[in-house]
Formats: C-alpha cells, sequence, structure tokens
C-alpha cells in the first residue's frame, strides 16, 4: 500500500492475508493457558470468481498450555465439523505442510452430495477440504518468548465464507458480497 | 508430479490397485490428485508439498511406499550403497586417453555450486531413445528429443537430481568454469529465447562464453544434436536461492531449476551421474573416457535427540522407544538410544533435509502410523481461568449485541467490498489523493481502502433496487480508512431507502425522522445515553423538523463535520436534511440524506438516507454508562400542555432541551404532539405544541405548583425564543 514512505517496510501498510497476526499479538501479551478464537477479514490477490474472491473471512483458533495434543486437536475439531454439519458428519485428518505448525494436518468431511463416492461437488475425490491445522511448531513458541519445551498445543483455520458455500449448498462466493436481500434475509 | 504405477512397480512391490494406493499415498501426506490413464497403464499425479523435496522423483515415492506398507524399496545398487557414504576424496579418473583434449572443471563460485561431476563420454550416436523409455517419459509428461537428452530427463524424474548433456566438442578449449555471469552477459537458452543476465546469477561457462543458467537451463549453443559425438554430463549441485532468484528473475522454470529450488539429495549427485552415464554407453554407444568430481566433501551429520515420553505428549499417543525405533527405521533414518533409555539419538537420511528438530520426527511418527490411528480426544485441565476475559473478547461481544440490536430494529446485516475504485471515491464525493491507494491493486474497481461504508452501501440499495426491493434497510458494521487517516477506525453504517414498511397501501416512506429514529434507538438501547442532532457549523439553520422532499440539491463537497476530533468530510450529504450526532458530549457521527445527484448517478431513483457512527464511541459509551434502574414512582402525574408560536429560525431541538433544563426532575416526560405552520400563522412563524407530565417521586404535586412551574417554562420559552404562548 502506498503511504509514500521512502523506506521500504517502515511505514507502509499491508491489507493481511490471515489473521494469524492476531495469534501472534496474543501470545506476545499473555501467558499459557490460552484458548482463543480469532474471526476477521482477510485479502488475497485472487481476481473475483464463483470460487475466488479478493477479500473474505477466516476463523482461526489457538490453544496452548502444557499437555494439548494432536489427539486433543482431533477430537476438538471433530466436535466443531460435528456442530457445524450435523451429528453424523464424518472426518478425516491428512498430513499436510504448514511452515509453522508441526504436525500438520488438512481436515476433509465426506462430500454430502455423494456420500463419499465421487461427485463433481467433490472432485471425484469424496472429501471435501474444510480446514488446516496443527500442533504450533516450537519455533512459534521461541519467537513469543515462551519456554519451547514447557508448552505445547495446536493451532486452526478456517475460511467462514466456504464453511457456509459446503452447509448451505452455495456455488457462488460472490453472493456473499452483493448484499442482495432475497439472500441475505434467508440467514 | 506425475508417477506411472508400471515404473514405481520397478523398485517397491505394489500390491494395492492404482485408487487404494492413491489412498495410502494421500493419506500419508502425499496427495494423490488425479490419477491418469497412460500408455503403459495408470498414472498417479501428486502435489507434493514444498518441504518434502526428496519425494520429486520415481524413487522418493517408492521409498514412501515402501515405508507406508511396511517393505524395503528395491534400489538401484548405486543407490543403495551410497546411502550413507559419499566418496571424500577429489576424483579424477581418465579411463581412456586416445584423444587429446581433457575436460578442465573449475567452481569460481563455491556459495552458488558446491559439487560439480562431469562426466565425459566418447563415441556417442545419437538416435531417438528406446520405446519404453519414451513411453515413461510421455508418461511424466516429459517430450522426447534424443537419446542423450531423454536419458538425462529420465534419470532427473527416476531419482530427482537434475542433469544437462553437453555437446563436449562445442565446449571451448573443453572447459566448464561455475562462475556468476557478467554484468548484462547474453545467452540463448534451448527454449530459443535470448535473455540478458546479470551479475547475482550462476551460470556455467566454456573458456569464452555462458553456455547453460545454472541449474535452470542449457543453452542454444552447446546443446547435444544429432551430430554429437561427444558428451559431456554434468551433475552438480546448486545452491537453492540462487537458482530461485535466477529462475524468478528470468521468468523461466524448468525441471531442473524446481528441484533445485527445493534442494536436492546431496548424495544423489553421484549416484545419478554414474547411473546417466552407463544408460548412455549402453543406450546411444560410446565409452565413458573421463570422469571429474569437484567439491566432493563428506556430509555434514548431526543426530537428533528424540524423548520417547515428549513425544508421546505432543501427539497423544502413547510410544515406546521400541516402537519409535521400528517406525523411524521404516524411514531409512538411523536410530541408538544413548544413556538413558528414553532418549533416542536418530540420524536422519541426506535425502530428508526436511527433517531438522524433534518435532519434525513426531510428524513423521504419527504419518507413518498414520493420522487415521491417532484417537481423537478431548482437552482436560483448567479452562484458560488464569487469565481474565480479555478487551477483546468483551469489545467482540459488545459489537455483537450492537449488530443483534441493528437486527432487531428491522435493518438487515450487509458486508459490502473493503476496497472501492477511484469511481466510487469521487462519486460520494471523496479525492483519490486523501485516500489510501493498494501499491498493486488486482483490479481498478477495488483499488482504494473505503474512507466509508457510503460506498459499499450505495451498491447494495442499488443492487437491491434493481432487484424490485421497494424497500431497502441495511447496516453493516466494519473498518474504513477515513480521509488522511493512517489508521483503520470501525464504523456503524446504515442505510435506507424506499418503503419502510411494505404493506398494502405503501404510504410509510423511510425518511429524515425513521433515521433519525434509529440512531436514538441505538444510542438510548445500547449505550442508555441520548444522542443530540447538530447541524453542522457554517450551515444555513434549518427551522423545519419535518424537512421536505424536493429541497434543492448543493453540489457536493461543501460540507465538513468531524468525527471524534478527526476531520472527516461529509461530502456525500444534502445539507438542509443532515446533521451531526453528538453523544454525552462528543462527535459519534453523521446522519442524512444522499445527495440526489450521487443517487442518480447510481440510476437509484428513491431518496437514501445514510448514517454513519463511530462503532468505538458507541461501545465506549455502552461500557460508560452502567443501567441505572429505580421503581416507578406511585404518586400521580399532573399533565399540562404548551403552545407556542416560534420564529422560523428557533430549531425545535433547542425548544425542547430548553422545557428539560427549566422543569428539571419534576418534568417527567416532555412531548411533541403537534406542528403547525399555516394560514391560519403569521408568516415566518410556526407552532410547536408540547405535552407535559409533571411528577414527583415522594409526594404529590399540588396544582398551584404545577402551574408556577409551567408558566416559568412559557415565560423563558418567551424570553429565550422570542415566542408567543398560545
Ligand atoms: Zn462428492
Amino acid at each position: 500500500m502506498n503511504l509514500d514512505s521512502p523506506e521500504p517496510k517502515k511505514g507502509r501498510l499491508l491489507l493481511r492475508s490471515h489473521t494469524s497476526p492476531v495469534q501472534i499479538r496474543v501470545m506476545e501479551r499473555r501467558k499459557p493457558p490460552l484458548r482463543i478464537v480469532v474471526p476477521g477479514k482477510v485479502f488475497r490477490p485472487d481476481p473475483l470468481d464463483p470460487s475466488h474472491s479478493f477479500m473474505f473471512h477466516q476463523v482461526e483458533g489457538l490453544m496452548v498450555d502444557d499437555r494439548t495434543s494432536f489427539a486433543d486437536l482431533k477430537g476438538v475439531l471433530e466436535h466443531v465439523l460435528k456442530a457445524l454439519f450435523g451429528a453424523k458428519t464424518k472426518t478425516r485428518f491428512r498430513p499436510h505442510y504448514f511452515p509453522f505448525t508441526e504436525p500438520s494436518a488438512e481436515v476433509d468431511i465426506a462430500c454430502s452430495a455423494c456420500r463419499g463416492k465421487g461427485c463433481s461437488t467433490c472432485a471425484r475425490k469424496g472429501w471435501l477440504e474444510i480446514m488446516g491445522c496443527g500442533m504450533v511448531h516450537p519455533n512459534v513458541f521461541r519467537a513469543v518468548g515462551y519456554d519451547p519445551r514447557a508448552v505445547q498445543g495446536f493451532a486452526f483455520g478456517m475460511g467462514v465464507e466456504r464453511i457456509a458455500m459446503l452447509q448451505h449448498a452455495i456455488t457462488d462466493i460472490r453472493l456473499f458480497f452483493e448484499n442482495d436481500l432475497r439472500f441475505l434475509e434467508q440467514f | 508430479m506425475k508417477v506411472p504405477v508400471e515404473w514405481l512397480k520397478e523398485y517397491v512391490t505394489v500390491r494395492l490397485s492404482p485408487k487404494a494406493l492413491a489412498e495410502r499415498l494421500t493419506m500419508a501426506g502425499l496427495e494423490v490428485v488425479a490419477i491418469h490413464d497412460a500408455d503403459g497403464g495408470p498414472v498417479l499425479d501428486l502435489e507434493i508439498t514444498p518441504n518434502r523435496a526428496d519425494c520429486l522423483s520415481i524413487i522418493g515415492i517408492a521409498r514412501e511406499v515402501a515405508a507406508i506398507t511396511g517393505q524395503r524399496p528395491k534400489l538401484p545398487t548405486a543407490v543403495r550403497s551410497s546411502l550413507f557414504s559419499v566418496r571424500s576424496k577429489r576424483q579424477h579418473r581418465t579411463l581412456n586417453t586416445e584423444h587429446r583434449t581433457e575436460v578442465k572443471i573449475r567452481i569460481e563460485d563455491r556459495a552458488g555450486c558446491s559439487r560439480y561431476i562431469g562426466r565425459l563420454i566418447d563415441g556417442v550416436k545419437i538416435g531417438p531413445s528406446p520405446d519404453w523409455m519414451q513411453r515413461r517419459l510421455l508418461a511424466c509428461g516429459a517430450r522426447p528429443i534424443n537419446n542423450v537428452v531423454d536419458i538425462t530427463n529420465y534419470v532427473l524424474l527416476e531419482s530427482g537430481q537434475p542433469l544437462h548433456a553437453f555437446d563436449f566438442d562445442r565446449l571451448t578449449q573443453g572447459t566448464i568454469l561455475v562462475r556468476r555471469a557478467q554484468p548484462k552477459e547474453p545467452i540463448t537458452t534451448l527454449d530459443g529465447t535470448s535473455r540478458t543476465l546479470s551479475a547475482d546469477m550462476l551460470v556455467i561457462a566454456d573458456a569464452k562464453h555462458s553456455v547453460a543458467v545454472a541449474g535452470v537451463m542449457g543453452g542454444l549453443g552447446s546443446e547435444v544434436t544429432l551430430t554429437t559425438r561427444n558428451v559431456l554430463l554434468e551433475s552438480a549441485l546448486f545452491d537453492p536461492t540462487t537458482v530461485r532468484r535466477t529462475a524468478r528473475a528470468l521468468g523461466m522454470s524448468s525441471e531442473s531449476s524446481y528441484r533445485f529450488e527445493r534442494g536436492v539429495d546431496p548424495v544423489g549427485v553421484e549416484t545419478a551421474s554414474a547411473h546417466a552415464a552407463s544408460l548412455i554407453v549402453k543406450l546411444a554407444g560410446g565409452s565413458l573416457r573421463q570422469v571429474l568430481d569437484v567439491g566432493a566433501r563428506p556430509p555434514k551429520r548431526t543426530a537428533i535427540s528424540l524423548e520417547a515420553a515428549r513425544a508421546s505428549r505432543w501427539l497423544g499417543i502413547r510410544r515406546s522407544p521400541a516402537e519409535i525405533r521400528t517406525a523411524l527405521a521404516r524411514l531409512s533414518c538411523h536410530v541408538v538410544s544413548r544413556g538413558t533409555e528414553d532418549i533416542l539419538q536418530v540420524s536422519v537420511p541426506s535425502f530428508r533435509r526436511d527433517l531438522a528438530q524433534d518435532v519434525d520426527l513426531y510428524e513423521e511418527l504419527a504419518r507413518i502410523g498414520g493420522y487415521d490411528r491417532i484417537p481423537s480426544s478431548l482437552p482436560i485441565g483448567p479452562l484458560a481461568g488464569s487469565s481474565p476475559q480479555s478487551e477483546d473478547t468483551e469489545r467482540f461481544q459488545q459489537l455483537r449485541s450492537l449488530r443483534c440490536l441493528c437486527a432487531g430494529l428491522g435493518l438487515t446485516e450487509a458486508i459490502t467490498w473493503g476496497l472501492v475504485s477511484e469511481a466510487d471515491l469521487s462519486r460520494c464525493g471523496y479525492t483519490a489523493a486523501q485516500s489510501v491507494r493498494l501499491a498493486n491493486p488486482l483490479s481498478q474497481d477495488h483499488a482504494y481502502l473505503r474512507p466509508s461504508l457510503l460506498m459499499g452501501l450505495l451498491q447494495a440499495v442499488r443492487r437491491n433496487h434493481t432487484q424490485g426491493e421497494s424497500g431497502v434497510r441495511l447496516f453493516e458494521v466494519g473498518n474504513v480508512m477515513p480521509s488522511g487517516a493512517r489508521e483503520e477506525d470501525s464504523r456503524l453504517g446504515f442505510v435506507i431507502s424506499g418503503l419502510w414498511v411494505r404493506d398494502w397501501h405503501a404510504k410509510d416512506v423511510c425518511d429524515f425522522f425513521r433515521l433519525k429514529g434509529l440512531i436514538e434507538a441505538i444510542t438510548d438501547r445500547f449505550c442508555r445515553s441520548a444522542a443530540r442532532f447538530v447541524e453542522p457549523p457554517g450551515k444555513a439553520r434549518d427551522t423545519n423538523p419535518h424537512p421536505t422532499r424536493g429541497a434543492t440539491s448543493r453540489t457536493p463537497g461543501q460540507v465538513r463535520g468531524s468525527l471524534c476530533g478527526v476531520e472527516a468530510p461529509r461530502p456525500w450529504a444534502d445539507p438542509s436534511q443532515s446533521t451531526s450526532v453528538k453523544l454525552d458530549g462528543c462527535d459519534v457521527g453523521e446522519a442524512g440524506r444522499v445527495y440526489r445527484a450521487i443517487t442518480e448517478a447510481l440510476d437509484i431513483e428513491q431518496d437514501v438516507w445514510f448514517a454513519e457512527l463511530s462503532a468505538n464511541a458507541l461501545v465506549a459509551a455502552a461500557s460508560r454508562s452502567p443501567i441505572a434502574v429505580s421503581a416507578p414512582t406511585v404518586f400521580p402525574p399532573v399533565k399540562r400542555d404548551l403552545s407556542v408560536l416560534l420564529d422560523e429560525g428557533s430549531p425545535y431541538e433547542a425548544v425542547f432541551h430548553a422545557i428539560c433544563e427549566i422543569g428539571g426532575n419534576l418534568t417527567s416526560r416532555v412531548e411533541l404532539i403537534d406542528r403547525y405552520a399555516g394560514p391560519a400563522i403569521p408568516a415566518g412563524k410556526y407552532s410547536l405544541t408540547f405535552a407535559i407530565e409533571y411528577r414527583e417521586a415522594t409526594r404529590t404535586l399540588t396544582a398551584s405548583e404545577v402551574d408556577a412551574l409551567h408558566q416559568r417554562i412559557g415565560q423563558t420559552l418567551t424570553g429565550r425564543f422570542n415566542a408567543r404562548l398560545r
């Protein structure tokens, strides 16, 4: 963003592309145990089309103490997804790579359109990717001044519009920002 | 990355169907995004995460398949023997001295290239490569060219080590020099493009010119052609950052650069070279004359300390040191326990450059066992009770109450774009110069941070009217970047237009009073404090509490108001029907009718009423004023009406507040019940009638004391506003 600062970085602003900086700021300010949820607006350099938007909303979560484990991460997110998509929702955790978590996972829910058989909604995979998560990397704890040997915990993040699209079988993300009363009044 | 199953089977036994194999790989973190059918059988299309450079090869995938299915990979002898060893001596072997010219290799820039192996093969015959090789290349998406080039591509796909073949006779003085490019040095790359290099790029040069962009692409002048007789095979270790920067600066990417950028196995440099040379000898004839290995060094190997108990606590599963040892051994890790039983020393294989800390190994344990085999549990332990509810949470809850209140008042929540166009700005009277523009906007439609919620809400009004909606009532809570500010401000905006209530007689149309009523409802209920409506400075006093429609529009851009101390233009509002909003003595926002010139430009036929309040000020006021409750008095009220004739210049609001001020605690209610201006009244005057309710909390008022007070109010109005009692 151009605020006429001759020096690179200093005094210049950046539209945030995810809400993770909030997690860091909270950790810098507070000591564990921490259980926080961070909702917020984010911006990406994606041109507008039915499945992409340069602006959308994210919800991130962070839980840090001396014992929270990967098994807890699975338990909490399975609970969240059942609350969002119904008690019978099948979930799976797939190894993935994120620089700030270890282990990292992507979470899928079974495609409700085809019950896992594979269809056009799920690109024939039978599963729909719904969020990213993992155990917070010790380097992150080190950076915020926590003792990396003494604390552990998880972080996760998901896109609000994507969840709503899957929940309500909406196929065009732009509907969320057109503010058509016939759409809005259904919520 | 494309993996023909038939090729994979050369290195590992696969009993699973392609679909089942794809499923297993996906669940091990190597996501199979598609299975294609190719000449030669099914081909898996994998998406490899940036940390797994070791999986950018058929052998790499075979190692993973072996690990997750509990087998040993069937690796070529050369690869197996070199897993944990590197010949540490500088090699220089000349195998055949029939020819005079020998290869001379010099690495001038060790930071960019730590090792360079050249193999010179004499007397090759260039022709097509065998069908089986061409099939595999095509299945992987590579175009067959000739036997020597195909072999370099084949071994790259197989091992992950990029190779390059030079026509040796086209290298001046048989020299290979690895150096930085000269400023503006020209080269024509294999794709036929002439490129200009810069001094931070690494090149391979002969005695005269650069002949390749190191790790990215070879040069056209030294490529292997049908007439090539002698081939120099390059296998090297280039610095990932240098390759990445060069490839990006030149706007090109190749299978080579893709792998170098992510980091190749330092041990694979020699094995791939040896394997490719033997394939060339076998498939293109010729004989290996010379091997030159510059820069070989024994790899630095440090062991990672892994504490079994901590791994178990991290993952939430119990794993014994013995189980951990077995699992890591499947990933070619070398594990010994030293000292205590619980702490393992783990040496990772050279190709797993991503494994650097104990947590990296925890992930491997979880992955190889399968994430699905880790049980789900819910956290136990104290809720974060040690930390009091944070300010953020408090604010979030307050804003949520505010939203609920707005929804309860009949408004629908909207979320509009945070970025607006220059046209949006200038239409609403804002200047681009005062607004914050993105350095790299994706489109001119969304190039500026919005200085107000107005632009987005106006677009929403337009859309809904276009869709036949007769009444639009929307609100939004969101951040704006006020004109000239350097920090965002949080605002509540709402917009009403068209019918207020949609019913059969359709008479109730949105107007200034609806807008004012909404603001009052919000401040009364949310902030427990009454809003004051103040005319902006410099504006002619509007004496008419019922603004008439069709008042002449003035040009936008004349009126300036202020929002909580910050100068904020209110260029969108028709000054004859707009006001500032004050709360507890502080400016908290603006309200009024949007200029018809603006709405007309957007093809909106109805009037649009807009208000924007500082969300922070509302939240602060709400926190300031706790709910104060008192029991209603049992003593009866005394009611009196008061009619006054006023000059047009005396505003209702001032009169109302004067009554409340004089009456003090005894006026429990003051209501306007009539307003009249017409034939029965002198020109330039209007009449207001108030119903005043007098009441004392602790006793019954007498008629005489009420009369005295009522009279005093009347006299005050007469004196202060030149009013006449009627
Ligand atoms: Zn499906």
